[in-house]
């Protein structure tokens, strides 16, 4: 049926156009797209965080294992904006150990349910396989995948599997695990993420959901440890200010209020 | 009762007791009915070769209609001797019979001589058939018998009437149906695809990829049949014919309607991997099928120039996803019109909802513009976990929890948002009332606690609300 060829015809064409005028043009070459974390981290991760790589991600306790999957899920979100879908991929255990996607809190967040996929599996290796399935479509933005287990179902040999796939489809990978693993990993950068206390609205509210981001890895620069809150009105990163993440601040019985909320 | 005890002129419907007495040694077993069932299925199942539309004829009968087919096997007599030859290759000794009318194939399989009767000597052949060749009740039979009537003859060229009112309408209408006087239909055991494509072997294959390569090759020729219909298949299926009689089949259904070979290839790719061992192919298969059961209308989308080409991709991987996993595990989360959070949202095959409009809830826009932070949680628990929370007065917001065996000291509570259940869905009227608050621990995780039931008023005084953590904030 010549769709093969139509394809390549209809692609040239848009570059052609985009040549001319640039708003009608395709996104971004592919190599190049990031994904913004504000500044300073941006600066270690030269530029950003690479879509077309994989990325690990994983709770210091299991009880921050919502903010890991919670900055995956943001990162997802930026990524998706341009353009392209979500796939979360999950073991019915880890919807059990850890919750499971929640369509109006995703929304909120920043991610509407309309552009994301949930697919449920039984094991773990399905996971992966699923994954590497879903980081070769180039419709998707993001795949997101929760492990659960230890490191024996994504090894080197897998992660570096994911890595290919990653840069054949383009998406951001974004491997999700419950605990923090020693063992080596092919992923492009290795985090370390715990929820961090937030700064307070102007009303004494709950503020804007804080990470306290260690990266362990870092194979385009130096690693190091940044505190950054999420806009899901704006939909990007923000560097804390320094003082909010003083602790002593939230003892006090009455705060103190600081300049730039609400 | 098999072919040496025949031998031995034991009959069918003898006394045990009489059959003993002739051979004191005679092994006996039970019928076992249920196992002939299956096994009558079974070959029905591997006549599927011949042609889709097959009917049962319990306990030991199969009606096939081959109208259309016998010329691809070189013609009715050919078929028959096929048909038995492959059957008796399989250890069974069958009886066929090819005829315009069921009736006749039925009685002459049984009763008569010949094997094919030509078109339009239907009569010929039904009449010097003895009466129970009519599939009539054996009291009829022998009532008929004693009457003497012994022959379809002798029944067809009597008066009707007298024989309606001595033995009912069944007896007539069994006549007419084996003359061809009325018309009588098959019930197919399985459903008839919209099209079909085949490939028979003289050599069985059993690796894996002669088999994919195979079914690329029949998509492609299903592609043709579906193309000029405007047509895309939905449901596929491959009917896989072990030479030892089996057969397997896979089924894979898709979110568009799709023609394209290659992608049917992958789809069966992703259910025999799925499958793994219990599709064994053991000598091999000797017949490949692959049928369309379901067919769409399928008309060719305009592609845009400026918009993305990524939208097939999509529907591609979710039918890969949902043929390695079931289509029904790939899902979206489809909002709802209630207030209950977890059943605010509803789970659909994604393949069933291919695109969810986002939802336009401008009160809720409202609600978040105020806040900072998000209303409603990333993670749900469902059923929610029960957790031990302290507060200071029974009906304020909880200072500490314990939650796993972790204890969390809440530095920052917001709430009561105060949620009712739905009493026009609450059959028995115990749902209580719930008082949701977003907490933020010491640590900053960030939880969504419930106490269930209102103190002094859905809950007496001295016993305490309980509650509960239902999801948790990034």
């Amino acid at each position: 049926m010549g769709t093969a060829a139509s394809a390549a015809t209809l692609r040239h064409l848009r570059e052609a156009l985009a040549g001319i005028d640039p708003s009608m043009g395709p996104r971004l070459p592919d190599g190049e797209r990031q994904v913004s974390l504000g500044a300073p981290i941006d600066a270690a991760l030269g530029g950003g965080l690479a879509c077309g790589m994989l990325h690990e991600f994983a709770p210091i306790a299991p009880m921050h294992l919502a903010a890991a999957s919670g900055f995956a899920l943001a990162l997802a979100a930026c990524a998706a904006r341009v353009g392209g879908e979500v796939l979360w991929i999950a073991t019915g255990f880890a919807r059990s150990e850890g919750g499971g996607p929640y369509g109006p809190g995703l929304d909120q967040f920043g991610l509407a349910p309309a552009r994301l996929l949930i697919l449920r599996v039984s094991r773990a290796a399905d996971v992966l396989w699923a994954m590497e399935e879903g980081l070769r479509c180039r419709a998707l933005a993001g795949v997101v995948a929760e492990l659960t287990g230890d490191g024996e179902a994504a090894g080197l040999t897998a992660t570096r599997r994911l890595t290919l796939a990653a840069r054949e489809g383009a998406g951001l990978g974004l491997l999700v695990r419950h605990r923090i693993l020693a063992a080596p990993c092919a992923a492009a950068t290795r985090w370390a993420v715990a929820a961090a206390p937030s700064r307070p609205d102007a009303y004494g509210g709950l503020g804007r959901a804080n990470f306290d981001l260690s990266l362990r890895k870092n194979r385009r620069g130096p690693s190091g440890r940044w505190f950054i809150e999420w806009d899901h009105h704006a939909c990007a990163f923000q560097p804390t200010v320094s003082v909010a993440v003083a602790a002593a601040a939230f003892d006090r019985p009455d705060r103190t209020p600081m300049a730039g909320t609400g | 009762m098999n072919d040496a005890a025949a031998r031995l002129r034991l009959r069918c419907g003898m006394p045990l007791a009489d059959a003993r007495a002739m051979y004191p040694s005679l092994p006996v077993f039970d019928a076992d009915i249920e196992a002939d069932r299956r096994l009558l299925e079974t070959i029905a199942d591997w006549c599927d070769r011949y042609t889709p539309l097959i009917g049962r004829d319990p306990p030991d009968g199969l009606v096939l209609d081959i109208t259309g087919c016998a010329h691809l096997f070189g013609g009715e007599a050919r078929l028959a001797r096929d048909l038995v030859g492959r059957l008796s290759r399989g250890g069974f000794h069958a009886r066929i019979a090819v005829a315009d009318t069921v009736g006749c194939a039925w009685g002459v399989a049984r009763y008569g001589e010949q094997k094919i009767v030509p078109r339009g000597e239907t009569e010929a052949a039904v009449l010097p058939l003895p009466i129970a060749a009519l599939r009539i009740e054996a009291g009829i039979a022998a009532d008929l018998k004693t009457a003497g009537l012994v022959r379809v003859a002798d029944l067809a060229a009597r008066p009707r009437a007298p024989f309606a009112a001595r033995f009912g309408e069944s007896l007539l209408h069994r006549l007419d149906q084996a003359l061809g006087r009325v018309d009588e239909p098959i019930t197919p055991c399985l459903p008839v695809p919209s099209a079909t494509a085949e490939q028979r072997f003289a050599e069985p294959v059993g690796r894996e990829a002669d088999v994919l390569g195979t079914v690329e090759q029949l998509a492609q020729r299903l592609a043709e049949i579906l193309e000029r219909r405007g047509e895309g298949g939905r449901l596929f299926q491959v009917a896989l014919f072990r030479t030892d009689g089996a057969v397997h089949r896979l089924e894979i259904g898709t979110g568009a309607p799709l023609r394209d070979a290659s992608r049917v290839r992958k789809l069966f790719e992703e259910r025999l991997a799925a499958l793994g061992d219990a599709c064994d192919p053991g000598f091999g298969y000797d017949m490949v099928r692959l049928a369309a059961l379901v067919t769409e209308r399928c008309d060719p989308v305009q592609t845009g120039l400026a918009g993305s080409d990524h939208a097939e991709d999509l529907a591609h991987l979710i039918d890969r996803l949902g043929a390695r996993f079931g289509l029904r595990h790939i899902v979206r989360l489809a909002p709802q019109e209630t207030h209950v959070p977890e059943n605010a949202v509803a789970v659909v095959p994604a393949h069933a909802a291919p695109s969810l409009s986002p939802r336009v809830d401008k009160d809720a826009e409202n609600l978040e513009q105020d806040s900072l932070s998000a209303t409603r949680p990333l993670r749900l628990f469902e059923p929610p976990e029960p957790v031990e929370a302290t507060a200071e007065v029974p009906d304020g917001p909880p200072v500490q929890f314990s939650w796993r065996r972790m204890k969390h000291r809440i530095v920052q509570a917001e709430g009561p948002e105060r949620i009712a259940m739905e009493w026009w869905r609450d059959d028995r009227g115990h749902a209580l009332t719930r008082d949701y608050f977003r907490v933020e621990s010491s640590d900053g995780m960030r939880a969504w606690l419930y106490r269930e039931g209102l103190y002094g008023r859905e809950i007496e005084p001295p016993a305490l609300p309980r509650w509960f953590l239902h999801g948790l904030f990034a």
